[in-house]
């Protein structure tokens, strides 16, 4: 699956640290008296694939919408692509895409349909609409199916199309909400090595999931918990650092391997019973 | 404001509805049927309405009487009992929704030049077909009175006066020519508020409203875009209603053409704005369509279109400015029947247009907000 021939990337820069594509500095917000996001910090390097995880209700999706300009936070930076995004949101808003499975497309119009206002969304002029929808089609294996319903398409094929959708206009930085939830297995796959072209392409890709084993797909990985980031760095650094924090031997005295699963299971009891105590 | 992206948002809000058959029918068709469905309910004539006579009198005159109003059209005499105690099951039934009870020695009191009193009884659960049978009875009774009158040679009467008093008593016209212009604004409000009041909401619960501000569509070209559509179709809703509503029912029209129309688009203006608040404070469909019937019925009931204001108690004839639709009603009726024009509805017209730009400023406003938690 290689189409960085028809998907060329408008802007690419080495990663640095200077140039990173997401700084996030004592980002605060409540909700009245609720803190949904205590002053976190990371970085996300260009190109890069970040995982961002946590269960349902730590801050992961208002620390999303905060960095996509949806919600405005309490305190703290936001620079994506080198822009103040709690300044102006709007600055950014033609470089960086959203993909969420569930939400990314409108059920009652055509596949075309779809593409053709996304295309308008981001002002794409018209040969450069004519190029990206064949390169969106052929991605998502939809060529011949443009005039259908997209509410009557499978799982797999709507999510490949709404990342097409979400990348018509070749954001520098992709937004994943959840992005493989109810797919199947193969599909899943399928649409990580669309991940990883893109990724090839220099576009760095900010994904939050459920899936453990696709977590270790991620070249750095947060897990955020209760409103603040838990544990931060590469899944096998995630692995062998949190590994020696818990202690966990076997009988013969060596390390136990764990999952990230395993990992992030113990490191949320462990919270909690912190809370509890 | 970036009128491309606004002409996008348009373009899809069309494609969404033109899929959408139920919804379109409910804009479109639906107030047509309603209004003539309504028109003829609400303007119909109250006739032949099952009567029972108790002559107990069983004269000449007493027969007269009795024939009188058989022969008038609004009256079936369908039960005949011997007795006035007769009568309380028949009405408790429902059997009839009149009694005329002539007693003993009326034709005598007549005769002797004395007032000759009749009992009417009207069924009072239904107070349309109420007021309507005892207007007619009385009416009737004067006209009978008025013959006799004139028999007997007291005084000099022209013929036929019974024929004039029932061409010009005809509450089925004035009905239709009153409901008409005011079901024009109600139909209006009921279907799109209604269906507005889903349009936001329904994007929010599935997820692509808040996809529109990861975008560079603005909050600003949404609302355009999503208000827009719904305001064509409202012109065109309000046109084919006024239509028939000219045509079916041939209503007259005396007035400024130019107040009615813009009296009535202000009021859609309103109405359309109304749903969309609604649709921005409601957290799902459901809940909307809820708001929606709450705020429907005093809508209803205090705006003069069932009950006039002027019979209000005080308290809620003050209430009755804050609803819009009273100066709609007040603008159409006045236009169509009264012949009024810009100076008599001055303020009804400044009215609707301080609502609609209220009603908007609080849809913005209540956008700004909703978005930044």
């Amino acid at each position: 699956m290689t189409h960085s021939a028809h998907h060329p990337l408008p802007f690419i820069s080495e990663p640095t640290a200077t140039d990173s594509a997401i700084s996030v500095r004592g980002l605060t917000k409540r909700f009245g008296e609720f803190t949904a996001v205590s002053g976190i910090d990371f970085d996300v390097a260009r190109g890069e694939i970040f995982g961002f995880l946590g269960p349902n209700g730590s801050g992961k999706t208002t620390t999303m919408r905060m960095l996509t300009g949806t919600i405005a936070p309490q305190s703290g930076s936001i620079r994506i692509l080198g822009e103040d995004v709690v300044a102006s949101p709007e600055k950014v808003k033609r470089r960086i895409g959203y993909m969420s499975q569930k939400f990314s497309l409108f059920e009652d119009l055509t596949v075309d349909e779809n593409l053709r206002f996304y295309a308008g969304v981001y002002d794409l002029p018209a040969d450069e609409f004519v190029k990206q929808r064949a390169y969106v089609l052929e991605m998502a294996g939809l060529v011949g199916r443009e005039k259908e319903l997209t509410a009557n398409l499978s799982v797999g094929w709507k999510q490949r199309l709404a990342l097409g959708a979400a990348t018509i206009h070749e954001p520098e930085l992709l937004f994943l909400d959840e992005p493989t939830s109810g797919v199947d297995p193969v599909a899943r796959r399928h649409f990580w090595d669309l991940l990883y072209d893109l990724a090839g392409q220099g576009v760095t890709l900010f994904v939050t999931t459920h899936y453990m084993e696709e977590a270790t797909q991620c070249g750095r990985l947060a897990f955020m918990y209760a409103g603040r980031i838990i544990a931060e760095g590469s899944p096998r650094e995630i692995r062998e650092q949190h590994l020696l924090d818990i202690g966990d031997r076997d009988d013969s005295g060596r390390l136990r391997t764990a999952s990230i699963e395993d990992v992030f299971v113990r490191l949320v009891t462990r919270e909690r019973e912190e809370a509890g105590r | 404001m970036n009128w491309k992206h606004v002409r996008l948002l348009i373009w899809k809000e069309f494609l969404q509805l033109r899929r959408d058959p139920i919804l379109l029918a409910l804009l479109l068709i639906l107030p047509v049927l309603q209004l003539v469905m309504l028109g003829y309910v609400v303007g119909a004539d109250v006739k032949h309405l099952s009567t029972a006579v108790v002559d107990l009198d069983r004269t000449v005159t007493s027969r007269r009487l009795a024939e009188s109003f058989a022969s008038s059209g609004y009256y079936d005499i369908t039960q005949r009992p011997a007795k006035e105690s007769d009568l309380r099951p028949l009405l408790d039934r429902g059997d009839v929704k009149v009694a005329l009870v002539i007693p003993e020695g009326t034709e005598s009191r007549v005769s002797a030049g004395e007032a000759a009193p009749v009992g009417i009884v009207v069924d009072g659960s239904d107070s349309r077909t109420a007021s309507v049978g005892s207007g007619y009875a009385s009416q009737l009774i004067a006209v009978f009175n008025a013959k006799r009158i004139a028999e007997q040679g007291i005084s000099i009467a022209g013929p036929g006066i019974d024929a004039r008093v029932r061409v010009e008593y005809n509450p089925s016209l004035r009905a239709v020519n009153s409901m008409v212009p005011s079901l024009l604004a109600t139909i209006l409000l009921l279907t799109m508020s209604s269906v507005m009041s889903q349009a936001v909401v329904g994007e929010r619960e599935r997820g692509t409203l808040e996809l529109m501000f990861v975008t560079p569509i603005s909050r600003g070209e949404y609302l355009v875009g999503k208000l827009t559509p719904y305001i064509l179709i409202g012109v065109v809703q309000m046109s084919l209603t006024a239509l028939v509503g000219r045509t079916w029912f041939g209503v007259p029209f005396h007035g400024q053409l130019w107040v009615a129309v813009l009296g009535l688009f202000l009021f859609m203006l309103t109405t359309v704005a109304l749903g969309l608040f609604i649709s921005l404070v409601s957290h799902t469909r459901q809940q909307a369509q809820q708001v929606v019937i709450f705020i429907m019925l005093p809508f209803f009931v205090l705006s003069g279109f069932i009950f006039p204001v002027a019979s209000m108690p005080t308290v809620l004839q003050v209430v009755t400015y804050a609803i819009p639709l009273r100066y709609a009603i007040e603008i159409l009726r006045g236009t169509f029947i009264q012949g009024a024009g810009a100076r008599e509805l001055i303020w009804q017209l400044l009215a609707l247009a301080g609502f609609s730009v209220v009603m908007l400023t609080l849809a913005l406003f209540s956008f700004h907000k909703r978005l930044s938690d």
